[in-house]
Formats: structure tokens, sequence, C-alpha cells
């Protein structure tokens, strides 16, 4: 329980302001006018960052930042209960983690660990397992109970959406907090 | 908070070797500014963004913007085209991670 409130709150506001930034490009902007699935949807960057750096002590503050996002910012897009298929985006990275734990690859920091948390191309893999599941667990539930952004059934593209759409928000992310760290990132670099 | 700052530590290494392979480490501010620009316009086209919409989405100057896209392509960051719509216009396509 250490350090819950810190990595859930950190969560909470990495996640919101990811949320803030997506509604502002998709949503409110109106650059992508059938956007539901986007292409870039940046928020999943922070369930694999939060998940795979904090652990289990962030999902709180994702959860609820999952909530707060579309109910408060993109309120007109989601017309179905959100409480189960945010619950699934948020448990997709820990999924990804433990599929990977089982195959023989759990999660280290050393060069030596199966799954290095300081290699990009890791967190990469990881990212596209998570995708894969949040975009099939959370379609196949939204077609169970008959619910989607449009008055049809979750359908394959619509999985395919979600899933590219993960990948790419995540890369988008990760190129920008590679450039806007850049300082950080060499002072870092220059002492170890 | 130890922990803490070891988790975010771990972060910044993982960042730090995705700038490596991406190339950007030496970017000045406006070659980071234009390259912002064009990673976000990807995201929307993929065929390439031309240069008229990177000088109105960067807030810089069109000469700046033509000078750091030339160093960019120099660097083989990103790959400057003849659009097909419009033979006076390029277009600026990212080159993959090498």
């Amino acid at each position: 329980m250490k350090n819950l409130f810190i990595y859930s709150l950190t969560a909470f506001v990495f996640s919101s302001v990811l949320w803030i930034m997506w509604s502002f490009f998709t949503v409110q902007s109106g650059i992508v006018p059938n956007w539901m699935g986007s292409l870039m949807y940046l928020p999943h960057a922070a369930r694999v960052l939060m998940v795979v750096y904090f652990g289990w002590r962030s999902i709180p503050g994702l959860y609820l930042a999952e909530l707060w996002g579309p109910y408060y910012l993109a309120e007109d897009a989601y017309n179905f209960a959100l409480w189960i298929p945010s619950a699934i985006s948020v448990l997709s990275v820990s999924a990804a983690l433990y599929a990977l734990k089982f195959f023989g690859f759990p999660l280290g920091t050393t060069i030596q660990s199966p799954l290095n948390k300081r290699n990009y191309k890791h967190i990469g893999l990881i990212t596209m397992i998570s995708a894969f599941f949040n975009a099939l667990l959370v379609n196949v539930y939204l077609s169970q109970i008959h619910a989607n952004f449009e008055p049809v059934d979750a359908d394959i593209n619509q999985v395919l959406r979600f899933f590219v759409g993960d990948m790419l928000g995540v890369l988008v992310v990760f190129i920008f907090l590679a450039t806007f760290l850049k300082p950080v990132l060499q002072q870092s670099q220059s002492k170890s | 908070m130890e922990e803490f700052y070891k988790n975010i530590s771990d972060a910044l290494n993982m960042l730090s070797g995705m700038e490596k392979d991406l190339n950007i480490r030496h970017f000045t501010p406006n070659e980071l500014k234009v390259f912002h620009t064009i990673i976000l316009r990807s995201a929307d086209n993929e065929e390439g963004s031309n240069i008229s919409e990177i000088v109105q989405n960067s807030g810089m100057s069109r000469s700046t913007v033509y000078k750091t896209l030339k160093k960019l392509s120099t660097e083989g960051v990103i790959n400057l085209h003849k659009s097909e719509e419009d033979g006076r216009e390029s277009l600026v396509v990212l080159n993959s991670v090498p």
C-alpha cells in the first residue's frame, strides 16, 4: 500500500492530461468527425506507462481518469455505461503483463530480464499485446450487451480501429515525451 | 518516494533509448517544433503533410520552416517529394527508424 496515493494521483493527472489533449484533437476540433474507435488514441499511453512503471497502484487513478475523461470531456460520444469497458481497458495492460509472464517473459529492469522495462522495444511489445486485449475484449463486451458508439453492433473493423488507434496513440505520446523531456534525458544520460 | 523516483528513472531510460534510435537528440527547438508538427499531421494523413500545413500548424515563418525541413531532410529524418495532385507542392514524409 506504500505510495498508493502518489502513484494513483500521478496516473490520474497524466491520464487526464492525455484525455484533454485527445478530446481536443479529435472530438472538439472535429478533425476526425467519425471518431469512434479513434486512429490515434492517446490515453492508452497512460495505461501502458503507468501500469508498467508503477504497477497495480496506478490502477485506481487510471480508472478514475477513464471515467472522468469520457463523462466530462466527450459525454455526447458515449451512449452506454462505461464502468465495465473502462475497467477492461485499464486492466488490458496488466493482462498483457500476466500473459507475457505466463509464457516466460517476466518484467524486469536489467538487460538480462526477458522483458526489460528500460527497453522501448519491449514496451512496444507490451503495448501491442495490451492493445490487442483492449480492442478484442471491449468490443466483445459491447457486442454482447448490444451497445456501441453507433446504433450497430461492434464489428471487426472497430476492433482493428481500436488496435491501431491504441498503438499509434502510444507511439505519438512516446515520441512527444522523448522530445519534450530532452533536457531531462540528457541530464540522466550524463549521470549514468 | 525513492521507489517512485526509481520508476520514473526507468521510464526516462526507456524514452532515452527511443530518442537515441530516432536520432533526434541534437535537435534545436525549431527542429523539434517542426518535427512535432509533422508527427501530428502524419497521424491524419498517411501520404505526407504539405509544407503550407506545417507552416500553419507550427506557427513559424515559411522561411524558417523551409530551412528546418531542408536540414531534417539532409539528416535523413524526413523525405521531401512532389505532390501528385499539385506539382508545385512538396509533401513531407517521416522516414522510418534506422
